[in-house]
């Protein structure tokens, strides 16, 4: 099981808990990530200036997995949904021919469409298989409680993904983290937008999306909020006491991957999963895991 | 390619049904972001008024508007490309400038030092590179239409 790790532009530098809780992760399951130092970003914020561009920075990524023979395992929504979405554009023959010109000029062959690109949750869920995964867990997190949240590009353009998931009755994710024990909650706004992408230009918008999630997920008590993106978890974690201070609220709702979920799942110490990144102290959560 | 990409995105097939705004929550909380108008002002020709307009960029990309639409229409990546045409047209928002300068320069959409590499080396992670120039090659060829 080896494939092109896709680490994208966030991770390495704003969310090193996702980053070693999915080495530490995938190294014990044998999932085998290949660091590709060739890939670049994956081509969302180059959307915003010229799409094209954008299109051939995707395409270029794509290509070089191609070359070398591996399919693309991400973390990033944001990044999988870009890749995706370039991919169902370059199945034009118009688009992709103009895009394969340039990639020539960039001292690449071609861009084929042979490769796979698959966020890793997803990739647990289809490929290895929860029936595998559940025969690795040996600490049950049977006494916690989360609220996930799934983040728009996780299955949303649902066209790119192959309907994978239902972006009005999401599954995945809870299913993924059902299977380590633990419960998960369906709430009123589960599948409402972090906010993350128009903070910078909308700051007053974002942040009020992002304290509506907050808000209620605080309300219900849950004791974290599970989530799949670095983006996200900047909006709702990074971001929390902004936020709070904002819309007048105060928040204290720990915000975990659930890379760093699964993880404690199959045993795994906190100091293999980032935990000493995490902002929102977990004290009550390793509290409750303790007395189990 | 932007007349190509609006006709490949359906921007035609737009009856303005609203069902786009109506799923919208940026237009729940600020009700003058309206999709379907902006959509209509494109389909009118009135594509300058879109292109000035603060509104483009409220937009979060959460693509809810295209799964509901009901002739679907690519209403996110329409609103997307119109990004593109403003930026193009000179309505460059402050953080793209930021974002375009670091891209050009760290290949990536935040710039990579060496206080970040000791970072990653302390947790365990390997450095990444600081630069990488391919990126801006490839502002460089694609910018330009053949
Ligand atoms: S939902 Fe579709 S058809 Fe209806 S107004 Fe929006 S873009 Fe037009
Ligand atoms: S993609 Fe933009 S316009 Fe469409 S529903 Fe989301 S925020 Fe609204």
């Amino acid at each position: 099981m080896r494939y092109a790790f896709y680490i994208g532009c966030t991770i390495p530098v704003k969310a090193l808990k996702y980053e070693i809780s999915t080495r530490s992760l995938t190294g014990s399951l044998g999932i085998e990530l290949i660091d590709i130092p060739e890939f670049s970003c994956c081509g969302y914020p180059v959307r915003s200036m010229d799409f094209f561009t954008s299109l051939v920075m995707s395409a270029r990524n794509l290509a070089i997995a191609e070359k070398k023979g591996l399919d693309i395992i991400g973390i990033c929504t944001g990044c999988m949904a870009i890749l995706s979405e370039a991919k169902e554009y370059l199945e034009d023959p118009i688009i992709r021919n103009k895009v394969n010109k340039k990639l020539k000029a960039l001292g690449i062959k071609e861009y084929t469409g042979s490769v796979k690109v698959k966020h890793l949750a997803r990739f647990l869920y289809e490929d290895y298989g929860f029936d595998r995964l559940r025969e690795r867990i040996i600490k049950p997190l049977n006494s916690l409680e989360f609220g996930v949240h799934y983040g728009c590009h996780y299955m949303k353009p649902t066209s790119a993904y192959g309907h994978f998931d239902d972006p009005s009755n999401p599954a995945t994710l809870d299913e993924l983290i059902n299977l380590t024990g633990a419960t998960t909650i369906d709430y009123p706004n589960k599948n409402l937008c972090c906010g993350f992408t128009i903070m910078g230009h909308a700051e007053e918008l974002g942040l009020r999306l992002a304290a509506e999630k907050l808000e209620c997920l605080s309300n219900i008590g849950v004791d974290a909020m599970a989530l799949a993106c670095p983006s996200c978890c900047i909006a709702y974690e990074n971001n929390q006491k902004v936020v709070g201070k904002r819309t007048g609220k105060e928040f204290d709702l720990p915000v975990l991957y659930f890379t760093q979920i699964v993880g404690l799942s199959i045993g795994l110490e906190e100091e293999k999963l980032g935990f000493e990144f995490n902002r929102i102290k977990v004290d009550r959560i390793a509290k409750k895991l303790a007395r189990d | 390619m932007y007349n190509y990409l609006l006709d490949k995105e359906r921007l035609r097939y737009c009856y303005q049904c609203g069902k786009c705004s109506s799923g919208c929550d940026v237009n729940r909380l600020d009700g003058s972001f309206q999709p379907h108008r902006l959509l209509h002002l494109i389909s009118i020709g009135a594509i300058d008024k879109v292109l000035k307009s603060a509104d483009i960029w409220k937009c979060t990309t959460c693509f809810t508007c295209s799964e509901r639409c009901p002739q679907g229409i690519r209403v996110t990546d329409i609103l997307w490309n119109m990004r593109a045409m403003a930026v193009k047209s000179g309505h460059i928002p402050e953080l793209l400038v930021h974002q375009r300068e670091v891209l050009l320069k760290a290949g990536r959409l935040y710039s990579v030092g060496p206080i970040d590499n000791k970072k990653r080396g302390k947790a365990g992670l390997n450095a990444i590179p600081e630069e990488h120039p391919v990126i801006a090659k490839i502002f460089e060829i694609s910018e330009v239409e053949d």
